[in-house]
């Protein structure tokens, strides 16, 4: 180990990760870069994310998958089979001697392989066990199957994304294991602090679907203290509640969209004042949050106006500087990996891959000087297998 | 559920956070730190209310203690950095020239409390050409790229309906700071953490830039259609906006899916094919459409799902509230709020060894706090406190 990697936090913390997929990969991603020494158990098969595309380079194969290799950068890969007795006696070897175990049996696979749900805790028991799964080891869904978009609608985000009436829409990829990756790590190091006083691992359940019911900023307080439904408003904000509001909109521009965010009421007034409706802060019409918001259209066509034939990076440079205005551009896949602020966060690095080159993955969205992530590249399916199992 | 509790003051029982952060993404962190046991002191200005009657800040202040302080009095700066001494986390999402203006800085701080880890919350980051600019949860997706990827077709995007930069910089924040701390624990030392909120969305979409910078790959747009599987998306069922969400993953739930609809065309031996699915994805989606007008979300659901088909109900606010499975596995909190009585807010997703939920505590308003942090924390005396509230530095409720 190199001496950086060692002056990382979780330097010394040994993750067995048995989670496929991305919930527990990216949570193990983030203990791997904080210094954590990551073993990932792999079926013979690879890990499924292996199979799924967006792929790297030109082929596709078990190696190049983007979302494989993106959730288990600077992991190691062993390969166990963990339907045969031998498989398992290895790995509870391994979970023994581990400090973290993240895994997402959900009730189905822990029925059918017979993994109780406190035989690694019970065994280990300063081991700190994670359990990753879309609906928890309890409850009517706990049998149910899943991807991203039943996530989605179960937990409260596919309602309110889309237009009014129409289909709701997902949120791209794989955001609920996302989400849940992250709540993973939170669990993780709230449970070694916890750890750390009294030396009791622990197991911590969390659901997806309960990971999007809590990342909900009013939704439910819309129905318990207002009674209102939430709808779905494309670019803008509901009419009815508290909540209602004009300025959170998307324009266009000759270069694409621009999204404005304007939310309180000086930022109201310095909106009116920039397109030159200063009147309007004396017109009783828009007096009210919710009679701006009724007025929407019209208001949405005299920015656009205003916009005119400006690009998005114009747009956005006059309205935060002289206005203060909160507005970002709306940016696709390539253009926000060349976005000038982005660059010189250096959000992205550059990581080569054996087999399908180089790519550029983001790091995190936190900055310090004081821990710099390790971020190096994910492992070829079973690359570490003897170095493992042998030592 | 009968989850065991070893340790009922909460796992973070001890830790002292000071929380300066507004609106949502900041109080989110906190907030789970304060279900975890974590002493959360929240410091508001004393001139705006935080308990509304839209239940916002009731709902994220949960288990904080409120002081209201003005930072821009001698006396109350004074007291802030009194308070950063006893303290390990201090929190805030001002945009940066608020604390400058205050000269609140990481380096004035870490003076007093070498061990401190301060985190601030900027749109874009405290460095860079957009630094000083506003952001907002739903501005920041933008940056990230978020809604590039959401619409009906390539012609308008669509912004999520969740502000998607604040939770997930929430979440950023809750396992960075416990990191850090970590790091204090063995070097002796605190540090400075900058989380931008435009930048947490994108690292929830890595597989997107990888690939787009490997070889150029750009997704379709095309509503909740999907690469992978088919049939895939939300279709309207029956009473009003009522929608279930479903995806044949396989042959083999597609073949138990046309099993339970019974429709000659959809029989077809050929559709088992992923292939032949999707290449007649608008003629399946016709059929199945009629099909489910007609039925029952949570019904068809549970039936759907009974024979291993990726089903679920599109929830609503007040379906989540009212969902079979949250309310069985106790996930809801109903609290006793001095203004408005019994709210149902949703409870801890991580369910470790959070503080007992009956001692959970409402969210306090401006003040509430202030005398017994700065009497019982801090040594002031009630002459100390009259005098503070009379020059409009603390305000006491």
């Amino acid at each position: 180990m190199d001496k950086s990697r060692q002056s990382l936090p979780l330097a010394g913390l040994k993750v067995i990760e048995v989670a496929q997929g991305v919930a527990g990969p990216h949570c193990g991603r983030i203990l791997a870069a904080m210094g954590a020494d990551v073993v990932k158990i792999e079926p013979p098969s690879g890990d499924w994310s292996r199979s799924i595309g967006p792929f790297l380079g030109e082929d596709e194969n078990i190696e190049s998958s983007a979302t494989y290799q993106y959730n288990n950068s600077g992991k190691k890969s062993v390969l166990l089979d963990l339907s045969v007795p031998k498989g398992i006696s290895t790995f509870t070897v391994l979970v023994s001697e581990a400090d973290i175990l993240i895994e997402d049996w959900d009730m189905s696979s822990r029925a059918l392989n017979g993994i109780e749900k406190d035989r690694f805790t019970k065994l280990n028991s300063s081991l700190i066990e994670i359990s990753l799964t879309p609906f928890g080891l309890s409850g009517p869904y706990s049998h149910f199957t899943s991807t991203p978009i039943i996530q989605l609608a179960l937990g409260g985000y596919l309602y309110l994304t889309g237009l009014p009436g129409k289909e709701p829409l997902m949120l791209p990829g794989h955001q609920p294991d996302y989400l849940t990756g992250l709540n993973g790590n939170g669990a993780v190091q709230i449970a070694l602090w916890e750890r750390d006083q009294t030396g009791a691992g622990q197991f911590v359940e969390i659901a997806m679907m309960e990971t999007l019911a809590t990342l909900h900023q009013f939704t439910m307080e819309m129905e318990t203290y207002e009674g209102f439904i939430r709808n779905r408003n494309g670019n803008l904000w509901q009419k009815e509640s508290a909540f209602a509001n004009y300025g959170i909109t998307t324009i266009e521009c000759v270069d694409g969209h621009i999204c404005f965010g304007i939310s309180t009421e000086d930022q109201w007034e310095r909106l009116c004042m920039m397109i030159g409706k200063g009147e309007f802060l004396e017109d009783p019409q828009y007096a009210t949050r919710s009679g701006r918001r009724s007025l929407a259209t019209y208001l949405d066509s005299l920015l656009s106006e205003w916009v005119g034939e400006r690009t998005r990076h114009e747009v956005m440079v006059e309205a935060s500087e002289m206005w203060g205005l909160p507005t970002a551009p709306v940016l696709g896949i390539s253009e926000v990996l060349e976005d000038a602020q982005f660059l010189h966060r250096g959000l992205f690095t550059e990581i080569n891959h054996p087999i399908s080159g180089k790519a550029h993955f983001p790091t995190f969205p936190f900055k310090t000087v004081d821990m710099i992530p390790d971020l190096s590249r994910a492992p070829l399916l079973g690359e570490h297998t003897s170095e493992v199992i042998h030592s | 559920m009968s989850a065991k509790r070893e340790n009922a003051q909460g796992s973070l029982a001890g830790l002292r956070v000071l929380d300066l952060t507004r609106v949502w993404a900041g109080p989110l962190a906190t907030r789970i730190y304060g279900d975890y046991g974590a002493n959360i002191i929240k410091i508001s200005d004393p001139r705006v209310p935080l308990i509304n009657p839209n239940g916002l800040n009731s709902k994220l202040n949960r288990n904080k203690k409120n002081i209201g302080l003005r930072l821009d009095k001698t006396n109350g700066r004074n007291i802030f950095l009194e308070l950063t001494s006893v303290s390990d986390i201090i929190i805030e999402n001002f945009r940066p020239r608020v604390m400058r203006n205050l000269n609140i800085t990481y380096e004035t701080l870490a003076r007093i409390n070498p061990h401190i880890i301060m985190c601030s919350m900027p749109g874009f980051g405290l460095e860079g050409p957009y630094s000083e600019y506003p952001a907002f949860g739903t501005t920041a997706e933008a940056l990230a790229g978020i809604p590039s990827l959401i619409g009906y077709d390539s012609s308008l995007p669509i912004s999520t309906g969740v502000a998607y930069g604040d939770p997930v910089s929430g979440l950023n924040a809750v396992g960075i700071l416990l990191t850090a701390l970590r790091h204090r624990n063995i070097t002796g030392t605190g540090q400075f953490i900058d989380i931008a909120l435009a930048a947490s969305p994108a690292c929830n979409l890595g597989e997107f830039f990888a690939a787009n910078s490997s070889n150029g790959y750009k997704p379709t747009i095309n509503g909740n259609k999907s690469e992978h599987y088919s049939p895939h998306g939300a279709y309207k069922t029956r009473g009003e906006d009522q929608w279930i969400s479903i995806s044949i993953t396989n042959g083999k739930s597609w073949k138990a899916f046309t099993e339970i609809i019974d429709n000659t065309i959809l029989n077809a031996e050929d559709y088992c094919v992923f292939e032949n699915r999707k290449q007649d994805e608008k003629l399946i989606d016709a059929h199945i459409s009629d099909w489910f007008a007609s039925k029952d979300a949570e019904e068809v659901m549970f039936q759907l799902q009974n024979r291993g088909i990726s089903a679920g109900v599109v929830s609503n606010n007040r379906q989540l509230l009212s969902d079979p499975h949250l309310n069985e596995r106790d996930f809801f909190v109903d609290m006793n709020e001095p203004l408005f009585g019994v709210k149902r807010y949703d409870g801890q997703s991580i369910r470790g060894n959070f503080k007992n939920k009956s001692d959970w505590e409402t969210a306090e308003d401006v003040g509430e706090s202030s005398k017994e942090i700065l009497m019982e924390l801090l040594g002031y005396t009630s002459d100390d406190c009259e005098t503070l509230e009379k020059e409009g530095t603390v305000l006491f409720r």
